[in-house]
This record gives C-alpha cells, sequence and structure tokens, in this order.
C-alpha cells in the first residue's frame, strides 16, 4: 500500500536526512511501532547519559573549582582522642588526678640476636649500665635463651629510653605501652584509687567509675578540691603523729549540694605504686570502715527529740544519778550530777539525759528516724567501697539508751557526714557525691526534719563550741559549730577502755551552714600537751579548728564579728535550767 | 554532516575534559589523604605529648611541694581571718570623709575598733626579707 506522501522519497537519500532505512518504509504497523518505540528509547537513553555527565561535570567543576564542602569535610572528620584507653579524673578546679601516659618498654628477640651474632655478655653488660638496678648475669642468661621475646624491662623513663636506643644492639627493641599516672602522689590515694596494669580499675573512683573511665574521652570531674584535700589530709595527719595514733580519717562536704570535698584515710596509699601498698591501709576509714561514734550520734539524738516535740529546748532531764540497766550502768563523762536542761544536756555531752530522751522518743521512734537520715542502711556513692553499717537486731529498750549516745550501732563516717548536713541545712537530706556538680544546680533533696528544729540544733551545737566540750574547734571569725565524740572501741565483744575512736563534727558558719567537716583520730595516745586527755575535744577539735582557718579564705568565707548583736542573736541559747526546776545542788 | 561533526566533538572534547578533571581529583584526594595521615601524626604526637606536659604540670603544682618551697624561699604565710575585712571597716579621716556618709568622724571611727580580732588590715611579718 502505497501513499502519495512517501512517493517522492528517493531511496538513495542519505539515511540521516530521513531516518527510515532506504526501501519502502511501512506507514503503520508493528515494525514502524517498534521502530518508534525504539527510536523514543534511544532518545531516552542519549538524554539520561547526557544528564549523567552534567551531574559529574558541575560535582568536579564544584570540587574543583569551587571547592566548596570542603571545611564542612574536614569538621565531619576529627580525629578522635584514641591514644588513651582511660580518661583522665580531674578535681573539680581541673587539676589532674590521674592520666593516662604512652611509655617504652624494651624486649629483646634472643633469636634475632643470635642471627646478627652479637655477644650476649657484652650486650647484657651495655644494657645493666643503661638501666641501673638490672639483674646482668639473669639479663645475659635471657638474651642467651632460645626464646623470641623476653623482655628487659618495661615501661622506661625517656631518658632510659635514649640510652638503650643508642647502645644500637640488634635484636633489641621497643614497644609502646600506656601507664596509668598519677601526678598528685598520694593526695586523695583512697577516693582516685588506682587501676592495674590491664587497664581495670582496682580500688576508688578508678573501679567505681570504670566503664565510664572506659568509655569516656572527657575527664571525669571530681567534686574534690585538692587545695581542701591538702589541708584536711596535713591537718589530721599532723593529730595522728601528736597523738601517737595508728590511723585518721576525715571528710569534708557541701551541706547544701552534698558534694564531698575533700576525704582522706590514714595512713595514706600511693596510687602509683599499688603493689607496695600495706594492705591494712587499703581500707578506706572514711567509707568502708564502720565504727561506734560515741557522742557525736547525740546530735541525732537531740534532733530527734526537738523534731518530735517529746521536749523542747527549754526542757530538761535529771541526770543526777547514773542509769542501772541489766548489768550495764550509763554514767556521764563530764558528769554534772544534777538536772540539766536540754541545751546543757547537749553541750556537757551528758550520756544519761540523752539516753532518758530517747526513751522518751520511744525505740520505734528512734529507729525510724534514724533510718530517715539513712542511718541504717549502706549510703550510695560513686565508691565500690561502701560499709554497712551494724544496727541493733533486734532493737531492745537498752539499745534505745546506747543508741542515743552511739554506742551499739556502727555508721560509717560518710553516713555521719550525710545525717549532720541534713540536720543542720534546714532538713533537707542529699545523696553524697564525689563528682562535681554544675554551678547553680541545688539538688532537691528530701526533707527529714522542720526548718526550726534544723535552727535550734545549729544554736546547739555552736553551744558546744562556745561553751562545752568542743572549745577547740573553735576558729576566730568563722563560727565553727559542732560537737565532739569519743568512743571506746570494740575489741571482740567487749569495750576497750584505752582504745578510743576521738571525732569531732563541725560545721562552718553555722549561721548558714557550708561546710561540714568530721575528722576521727583512731587509737590516740594522751600526751603531756593534752593533761592525759585523748578524747574528741582534745584530738579532733583543734585540727577542725585549723581546717576551717585555712579553708574560709580558699573557699570565699569572709570572716565576721562574733560578737555583733545580729550574730548573737541569731545563735543565742538560753539554756540556764528554768528556776523552779532547778536543784538545790547546783 | 557540520552537524555530526560539531555534536561529536563537542561530546568528545566534554568526555576528555571531565576523565582529566577525574584524575586530577583522584590525584588531589591522595595528595590530601597523605597530608591528612600527616597532620593526624602530628596532632596525635602534640596531644601525647599535652597529655606529659599536663601530668608535668599536675605534678609540679603539688600543693605539699609548693608549701615547701614557699617555707623555704618566701616570707608569706597563709592570711588568717583578722586579716580580712570589708571597706566600711576602714576608718575615713575627717577630711576624706564622702560628705554624703552622713556620720561624724568620731562615729566612723569607733567602727573601726569593731574590727574582728585586732586593727590590722594588712599584716607585715617581721623580720621579713629587706
Amino acid at each position: 500500500m502505497k501513499t502519495g506522501a512517501r512517493n517522492h522519497d528517493n531511496p538513495c537519500r542519505p539515511r540521516h536526512f530521513k531516518p527510515p532505512p532506504c526501501g519502502p518504509m511501512p506507514a503503520e504497523g508493528p515494525v514502524k511501532q517498534s521502530l518508534e518505540m525504539s527510536h523514543t528509547r534511544l532518545l531516552l537513553t542519549g538524554v539520561l547519559f547526557a544528564l549523567a555527565f552534567l551531574v559529574i561535570g558541575g560535582r568536579l567543576i564544584e570540587v574543583m573549582v569551587l571547592k566548596e564542602g570542603v571545611p564542612k569535610l574536614a569538621q565531619a572528620h576529627v580525629r578522635p582522642n584514641t591514644e588513651a584507653s582511660r580518661a583522665n579524673i580531674v578535681d573539680r578546679g581541673g587539676i589532674l588526678l590521674a592520666t593516662t601516659l604512652e611509655t617504652s618498654s624494651v624486649y629483646a628477640d634472643p633469636k634475632q640476636m643470635a642471627d646478627a651474632k652479637v655477644d650476649v655478655k657484652e650486650a647484657a653488660r651495655e644494657l645493666a649500665t643503661a638501666l641501673p638496678g638490672i639483674n646482668e648475669p639473669e639479663l645475659a642468661a635471657k638474651l642467651g635463651s632460645e626464646r623470641e621475646f623476653v623482655w628487659i624491662r618495661r615501661q622506661l623513663t625517656p631518658d632510659q629510653q635514649q640510652a638503650v636506643n643508642n647502645l644500637g644492639i640488634p635484636g633489641v627493641l621497643f614497644k609502646v605501652e600506656q601507664r596509668r599516672i598519677y601526678p598528685q602522689g598520694a593526695l586523695a590515694g583512697h577516693v582516685i584509687g588506682y587501676a592495674g596494669i590491664d587497664n581495670k580499675g582496682l580500688a576508688g573512683i578508678e573501679r567505681g567509675l570504670d566503664d565510664e573511665l572506659k568509655t569516656s574521652d572527657d575527664p571525669v570531674e571530681l567534686s574534690i578540691d585538692a587545695r581542701v584535700q591538702y589541708i584536711l589530709e596535713q591537718e589530721v595527719q599532723a593529730q595522728i603523729a601528736a597523738f601517737n595514733a595508728r590511723g585518721g580519717m576525715g571528710i569534708i562536704a557541701d551541706v547544701n549540694t552534698g558534694e564531698i570535698v575533700a576525704m582522706t584515710s590514714l595512713p595514706e596509699i600511693d596510687p602509683n605504686a599499688p603493689g607496695a601498698i600495706n594492705p591494712d591501709d587499703l581500707l578506706n576509714r572514711a567509707t568502708l570502715g564502720t565504727y561506734e561514734m560515741g557522742s557525736v550520734f547525740k546530735i541525732f539524738n537531740t534532733a530527734m527529740a526537738l523534731d518530735d516535740h517529746v521536749t523542747t529546748m527549754a526542757g530538761g532531764y535529771d541526770a543526777t544519778h547514773p542509769i542501772e540497766i541489766g548489768h550495764f550502768t550509763i554514767h556521764d563523762d563530764h558528769a554534772k550530777a544534777r538536772w540539766l536542761t536540754v541545751p546543757e544536756i547537749f553541750m556537757y555531752s551528758s550520756n544519761i539525759g540523752s539516753a532518758k530522751m530517747a526513751v522518751d522518743a520511744g525505740t520505734e521512734r528512734q529507729e525510724e528516724f534514724l533510718g530517715r537520715l539513712g542511718l541504717l542502711k549502706a549510703p550510695t556513692l560513686e565508691l565500690q567501697e561502701i560499709g554497712q553499717p551494724q544496727i541493733p537486731r533486734p532493737w531492745h529498750l537498752i539499745n534505745t539508751m546506747t543508741v542515743a549516745f552511739g554506742h551499739g550501732i556502727s555508721v560509717s563516717p560518710l553516713q555521719m557526714i550525710i545525717g549532720v548536713s541534713a540536720v543542720v541545712n534546714g532538713g533537707i537530706l542529699h545523696r553524697a557525691t564525689l563528682l562535681k556538680r554544675k554551678r547553680d544546680f541545688h539538688p532537691a533533696g528530701t526533707r527529714v526534719i522542720a526548718e526550726q528544729t534544723s535552727e535550734d540544733m545549729r544554736r546547739l551545737l555552736r553551744l558546744v563550741v562556745e561553751r562545752g566540750t568542743g572549745r577547740f574547734a573553735a576558729a576566730p571569725g568563722y563560727l565553727v559549730g559542732g560537737k565532739t565524740g569519743t568512743a571506746e572501741k570494740v575489741e571482740g565483744k567487749v569495750y576497750a577502755k584505752k582504745e578510743l575512736l576521738s571525732s569531732f563534727i563541725g560545721v562552718f558558719p553555722i549561721n548558714q551552714p557550708r561546710y561540714v567537716i568530721m575528722v576521727s583520730v583512731d587509737t590516740p595516745h594522751p600526751n603531756a600537751k593534752s593533761y592525759g586527755e585523748a578524747t574528741g575535744g582534745w584530738v579532733a577539735a583543734p585540727a577542725v579548728s585549723r581546717i576551717v582557718q585555712r579553708m574560709a579564705p580558699i573557699m570565699g568565707i569572709p570572716p565576721v564579728d562574733e560578737d555583733s548583736p545580729e550574730i548573737r542573736r541569731a545563735l543565742l541559747v538560753d539554756f540556764a535550767a528554768s528556776p523552779g526546776r532547778k536543784l538545790a545542788a547546783d | 554532516m557540520t552537524m555530526l561533526r560539531l555534536s561529536t566533538w563537542v561530546w568528545l572534547s566534554l568526555v576528555g575534559v571531565v576523565g582529566f578533571a577525574m584524575f586530577q581529583v583522584k590525584y588531589q584526594v591522595m595528595q590530601v589523604e597523605d597530608e591528612l595521615n600527616r597532620v593526624n601524626r602530628l596532632i596525635d604526637g602534640d596531644r601525647a605529648e599535652m597529655r606529659v606536659l599536663d601530668a608535668e604540670w599536675s605534678f609540679l603544682n603539688r600543693a605539699a611541694w609548693l608549701d615547701d618551697l614557699r617555707r623555704r624561699y618566701l616570707t608569706l604565710a597563709p592570711i588568717s581571718g583578722s586579716q580580712i575585712g570589708s571597706l566600711d571597716q576602714i576608718p575615713f579621716r575627717a577630711s576624706e570623709q564622702p560628705a554624703s556618709a552622713g556620720r561624724t568622724p568620731a562615729a566612723s571611727h569607733s567602727r573601726s575598733v569593731t574590727l574582728p580580732g585586732g586593727p590590722a588590715l594588712v599584716s607585715v611579718r617581721q623580720g621579713a626579707r629587706p
């Protein structure tokens, strides 16, 4: 079938001029259809290719000419800080407490040495000169062995490495290793702890925050202040030396946040040489050790009685005669043998008065109150060395009486710090922490006593330092309040008369508490200067006084005029017994 | 004919240019990677050095060490509470008395006596070095 349009077609015309091949072209039908389809496909493919070229070309221009995205690329591939396998530990001011450094260790390949025909004896002699303290014959034997790897010495100093390198002995090689360094030495040794050679935390924060230290690139910021830590360690050590004591401990904490600013357990340990530590010294007395605390417990007993309205600041108890219960006798160390008001019971540290106060409150109430202050179960902290308190089971009336003055119940100094913080800061209990809190972050905490009770307790604590058993804790200008405690240590099942734990818990400034300080000295021996005394007031209180005077300027706490009328009024206690109750004996 | 040549040449030259550019980029990338490795090695080295310097800085700033140096070479002692006061505890002379203060010189003088612990605001240690 021919049409007119096709008639002028010349079969010999150039192909491109008239696309269909020479010869008659089917105007319709399946053949034409498939031809058109392939034509369209060809065109589409061409367009796609052209587009692809354009895209690649455009991208090349972008990369080569405009150079856009290069800075972004650089930022996206910042070098991760991968050399250290363990994060640093710093104090609250950024002072480095623990870091990981690369050190070289030197080893030998005896086979390679034999191949190089090295004189083993000569090599051992040279190495022994470069590395003093090495056993030369032993080294020569090692170098002459058949093995392929023998350590010569691990973790060299840079000078030693240079010296060995200068020898140029074939087969003596270096291997880079990582080593945990504690630049501040024994400072806060028990808090920081140490890590083993396999990068595993074995004590202290190194153990407690092991996972975090392994994974984090950022340093772990402790709440510890290295300067205050130094002051605390020095002053507790001074008391240990002065009283020829077995050991001691100290904690300083922020009463409003629960941050521990300094914590020590003496004798100290040096984490740089964990192998040299005496196993007995490893015990963190401040957190793991639990002790019968003695009279410092009267802080809780008095707070309980006041908070529960069992008695008032104007109330009192008869402390004329010792209490006989079972085969025990409860008597006063600083006996006044008369009726005592509540402030007097506290300031003269009367066991009789305190026991009667506790009996009035009742056993159940006592147990509930101490539990509320966190004294009956182990506290939480970023350390694993946390002691479990030993509490009376069952809790009889006799226990109620002895617990009132801190016997028959063993708690850790850390628990004391947490509890006393809550008593003085207005009545809010915070959990203790060794990690720095963000500035202006105020943890909510839980209310455990009324604000008025807390204020009364602050007045009583001040009274102890002004006129009671804690006079040596006074620091001019810095309004220290506190309570002494002297406990006879338990030896087996009986109390050892000569073995004391002498403590002082101080709070300052007492009108607006910022820090609570606890100092305890383990088994002090009386000296001539203390007139044969080894009680908390003689042993621990002076240390607290010196610590306050040294740390207050560092912490930016201004001194005040202690005799100004405002302060007098704020801390006034009318401690004299009311006339009706006054006994003839006084 | 000319049409054929033109488009073919355009495409051929484009292919050439793009090919050349590709090689160029590849070599540039290789160079940049070498540079990156070099810089990264430098960064690693510097970081290691910084860690050592940080450790040394901390070591040399040990409180015990500074305390020892202080004792040996300086005639300085920690300040005590009695040496710190506030500005309104400083007595002004009558002529320096700010007019707005509105109190008599005698009153201002009597205030200065209340300074805690003693009158000295700055104490100079006796026997200090000349």
